[in-house]
């Protein structure tokens, strides 16, 4: 359950977080709040976003203009890099590779792991027989079965699906596992007292309820996706942007191996941001307040 | 309407004993009576209410609605919930009209009751709201506005004001009141209030525990409608003679009980 957040919160836990009670509450006349608009944007969260981002960004070229050398590019060398490999065929061959098997491996897990995940919470008698696999499958260092893959099935996009897939599949089951889980038990009395049959408990109670917990597998899963993705193109098979990663570094191309990895994170975070939203699109009714953070 | 003919429920506890929770409990509800079932806890008042709902099996004894045999949950029963139970991710009105969709009633005409319940229970206007903006009182009027959709014979209620503040409480009292002089129905509340016994009630059924049985059955004879004026009502000296004899009997069964909680 620790790998999991609650989604039921108690009603009353959220209150006004404005920006009177982060800075204490105190008695006493209280001074004017800013105007609408500023408060907004010191508020926003990309604005703090940005300013820590500008902080890294000169922190790293004043440390690579006075200590860098062949191995770590200033950050205007990156940038100019990355815009540069953003119009080579070549990225775009890698990107394609690499997220081919992105796409077919996460799609594995979440087509498999979901119901896998449901029917585990469901049928607690089951769990004994798959808790050890689980258990293997998120604590092992998913690296080390890379050498046994690649004996089993060999260096093709095989491979690197299903090591995309494993790396995965973890999070969408535990996840699914512990959504149905923490599903009200009195909602499915109270079902049945309706007269709700078995099927109807499944798709009215069960699978709803779960589904804010389902999509955080999901969001979690794909992010794993990702690591797995890069991981195996690195260890096992040199194609693609993990090739393309080896390829700079052996050929002592800094920038272009740092644009290569920025690709990557930029790649990662807009997968997550829409998985986030979507996340956030389907299951409002989780969060404890809807009517305030709308 | 209803008869319970020995009625008898065990279970195994944790320690491998085994629980009386009901044992050989006798019980007639006539058709329209408001009755209430008072105990301390773990005298298996809930568990009478589930059996009659048709939610769980039991050892021994019969239950017949009509001179039928409860075999199950059915749609002469609509059931109102401690904890209301409602459905976090459905608005109001897909929460009234949840017995309705599950007895394959179609859209238009379940939003249609669901409509006109939601506003029997004072709800208008917050149809498109869900569970987590409604206060708790608000959530317990859409969980009896579910159980009335589906046109029940016999409304099964499971301590249903025993999880809003008292205010609240007393507001839903009287308005139980007023919608049951209303559309006269077959209730059987569950209880721990005595006060709420003697209120709604036209018979207290006084429940003891371990073994779950039927200690007395208290009649109410206090007049009705009794919605149009609580107060004077709950000053009367019938009313203030029955709750104190109920908790003279309630405290009896208590100092018994002490010894076995003791010794358990």
């Amino acid at each position: 359950m620790s790998t999991v957040t609650r989604h039921r919160g108690p009603r009353c836990a959220s209150g006004f977080r404005g920006p009177r009670r982060a800075s204490g509450f105190r008695a006493g006349p209280q001074p004017e709040q800013r105007p609408a608009p500023l408060r907004r944007l010191v508020n926003a969260a990309p604005l703090y976003q940005f300013l820590t981002f500008a902080v890294f960004a000169v922190g790293w070229e004043l440390y690579a203009r006075t200590r860098g050398g062949l191995l770590i590019p200033t950050f205007a060398e990156t940038v100019q890099a990355t815009a540069g490999l953003l119009g080579t065929a070549e990225l775009w061959r890698a990107m394609y590779a690499s997220n081919q098997a992105l796409v077919l491996g996460f799609a594995i897990a979440v087509v498999a792991g979901v119901p896998a995940g449901i029917v585990l919470g469901r049928f607690r008698t089951l769990e004994r027989f798959a808790d050890v696999y689980l258990n293997i499958l998120l604590v092992t260092p998913m690296a080390a079965i890379i050498p046994l893959l690649v004996m089993s099935v060999g260096f093709g996009l095989a491979s690197r699906v299903i090591l995309v897939a494993i790396f995965s599949i973890v999070m969408v089951v535990v996840n699914s596992r512990a959504g149905v889980r923490q599903v009200d038990p009195s909602l499915i009395e109270m079902a049945r007292s309706f007269g709700a049959t078995e099927r109807q408990i499944w798709t009215r109670i069960l699978l709803p309820g779960a589904l804010p917990a389902i999509m955080t597998g999901i969001r979690l899963g794909l992010g794993r996706a990702v690591t797995g993705m890069v991981i195996v193109e690195l260890l096992m098979v040199s194609t693609a942007l993990g090739g393309l990663i080896l390829e700079y570094r052996g050929l002592f191309k800094a920038p272009e191996l740092y644009g290569t990895i920025v690709i990557i994170l930029a790649e990662a975070l807009l997968l997550i941001s829409v998985a986030r939203w979507s996340e956030r699109k389907l299951t409002r009714w989780a969060r404890p307040n809807p009517a305030r953070s709308a | 309407m209803i008869e319970i003919r020995g009625l008898s429920k065990t279970f195994v506890g944790q320690d491998g004993d085994t629980v009386h929770a009901l044992r050989d409990v006798d019980l007639d509800v006539a058709e329209n009576e408001f009755l209430t079932v008072l105990g301390p806890s773990g005298c298996g008042k809930t568990t009478l209410l589930k059996a009659i709902a048709g939610l769980i099996p039991w050892n021994d004894g019969d239950i017949l609605i009509d001179g039928t045999p409860v075999r199950g949950p059915g749609p002469d029963r609509g059931m109102v919930f401690q904890n209301f139970a409602l459905l976090p991710w459905a608005t109001v009105l897909d929460n009234v009209a949840f017995g309705l969709k599950m007895r394959g009633v179609g859209r238009s005409e379940r939003e249609e009751r669901a409509r006109s319940l939601i506003a029997l229970v004072g709800l208008s206007g917050f149809e498109t709201k869900r569970p987590g903006e409604l206060s708790g009182g608000m959530q317990q009027r859409v969980g009896i506005a579910r159980a009335l959709a589906v046109q029940p014979r016999v409304l099964l209620m499971d301590e249903p004001f025993g999880a809003v503040d008292e205010q609240t409480r007393r507001l839903l009292q009287e308005e139980l009141l007023t919608i049951w002089e209303k559309r006269r129905m077959t209730v059987v509340f569950i209880t721990h209030s005595m006060e709420e016994a003697v209120l709604l009630g036209d018979r207290v059924v006084l429940m003891s525990a371990r073994p779950g049985r039927i200690a007395e059955i208290v009649p109410v004879p206090l007049r009705r409608p009794r919605s149009s004026d609580v107060g004077a009502l709950e000053r009367s000296g019938q009313y203030v003679e029955i709750t104190a004899y109920l908790w003279d009997r309630l405290r009896e069964m208590h100092e018994e009980q002490r010894p076995a909680e003791v010794a358990g």
